[in-house]
């Protein structure tokens, strides 16, 4: 969505007119669905997140300076919801919150090619679910999300070489782990 | 996936040119290096190349409807709109010298009357701290804390109402900046009236002093304020 469109509804929600605000929803939802599915390991939890999300942009919209991009503001924003829920969650749930993977989908494979596929989407999960959610925060948004460590800093308020540790901490665990569970010899 | 010998998790000490390296990870060429260097971070690469290409899990159809269910059920209580109001982003230029000459805008104005209260607020409190125990004043030397709270509390209301940029908001901040005016002249009256002590003169006086030039001013940055409306 061209920073022009987004400025336009946005003044326009912030005038009264809310169903403006679906047109925000529906250029960011598949984003904002994605890192909480990352974060959060199901797509249950993703789904809440998702709208909660969405809820608190709506609500907190009144304080988003006018001329700046929206998405790294709303994703600075889901990011905040999502620590506070993973939180609560590891608060409740103790250490073995999260493990475990999630299914995707991808209708391009054969069907023993897409469960090797799905099997191996599962465990990543699974070890990403297992490191701590700052690190993990930082390898999603650098190899799920595609986004150059610059953007990342900003967004985490991290520093760039900050960053970068976590997710070289980051696969450093997931190799441990991969390495324990023999799974890269099983790859090869 | 290779097993490193002594180099378990503890044993991986992070590469002096780990900031490089970590940039090229999940690229499209191989990483470069060679030795056991090259094959760590040829397994973190191809750790970083499972996860980009992970296939991105789409949201359920309804997830977009079920967002805007709860956007337009949502009811904001009061309190959150005042606070709303208060935190929202706004560019206030600090220049009472330009507010006199050219036209300013409607969060400029409000900022000066709020400033006014705040002023004021912290001259009832002074005074009601100086004041206590004095039982000897005479009646409306007595009340000048409250009167002085009291202003803050109206000049305050003006500056939120102006945060509104209304005409209405401009007609009841004109109005406020008049009455402000003339009490400011009234009130060093009454106190030089009421309370026959030469200090009474100086402080008839001060009331004169403050009050006069900042009504002045009130009025004159909403007079050019009530250029964007003329």
């Amino acid at each position: 969505m061209k920073q022009v469109d987004e400025g336009e509804i946005i003044g326009r929600v912030l005038s009264g007119d809310r169903e403006a605000f679906a047109d925000l929803v529906d250029a960011y939802k598949g984003p904002v669905f994605r890192l909480a599915f990352r974060m959060t390991g199901n797509d249950r939890d993703a789904d809440d997140l998702t709208q909660e999300i969405f809820l608190r942009a709506f609500q907190s919209l009144g304080r988003f300076r006018l001329g700046e991009r929206f998405f790294p503001w709303l994703y600075t924003l889901g990011l905040n919801v999502i620590r506070n829920y993973l939180r609560k969650a590891q608060a409740v749930a103790g250490e073995g919150f999260g493990a475990g993977g999630p299914e995707a989908a991808d209708p391009g494979r054969g069907p023993a090619e897409a469960a090797m596929g799905r099997e191996r989407s599962r465990r990543i999960q699974g070890y990403l679910m297992r490191l701590s959610p700052a690190v993990r925060e930082a390898l999603v948004l650098r190899f799920y999300e595609g986004m150059r460590f610059e953007d990342i800093a900003g967004l985490t308020g991290d520093s760039v070489g900050s960053a970068k540790m976590k997710v070289y901490r980051g696969l450093e665990k997931i190799r441990a782990m991969m390495e324990e569970d023999g799974f890269g010899d099983e790859e090869s | 996936m290779k097993n490193h010998e002594g180099k378990g998790e503890r044993g991986l000490a992070p590469d002096p040119n780990m900031e490089t390296g970590i940039e090229e990870l999940g690229g499209k060429d191989p990483v470069a290096g060679s030795g056991d260097e090259s094959s760590l971070w040829q397994e973190f690469d191809a750790i970083a190349r499972m996860m980009r290409e992970d296939p991105a899990p789409e949201p359920p159809a309804d997830l977009g409807e079920r967002v805007m269910a709860r956007v337009r059920a949502y009811r904001p209580t009061p309190w959150k709109v005042f606070v709303d109001a208060l935190l929202k982003p706004r560019a206030v230029s600090f220049d009472p010298i330009r507010a006199l000459r050219a036209p300013v805008s409607g969060q400029e104005c409000s900022f000066y009357f709020i400033m006014v209260g705040v002023f004021h607020a912290v001259l009832g409190l002074t005074l009601m701290a100086g004041l206590r125990g004095f039982d000897a004043f005479p009646g409306w030397v007595r009340w000048q804390p409250q009167i002085a709270l009291v202003t803050a509390v109206c000049m305050a209301a003006i500056g939120l109402c102006l945060l509104k940029d209304g005409n209405l908001a401009l007609r009841a901040a004109r109005i406020g900046a008049l009455v402000y005016l003339g009490f400011a002249v009234l009130n060093g009256v009454f106190v030089s009236l009421e309370w026959s002590v030469p200090v009474s003169a100086y402080a008839s006086l001060l009331s004169a002093l403050i009050g006069l030039p900042t009504g002045f001013f009130l009025l004159r940055t909403l007079q050019n304020y009530g250029k964007r409306y003329a």
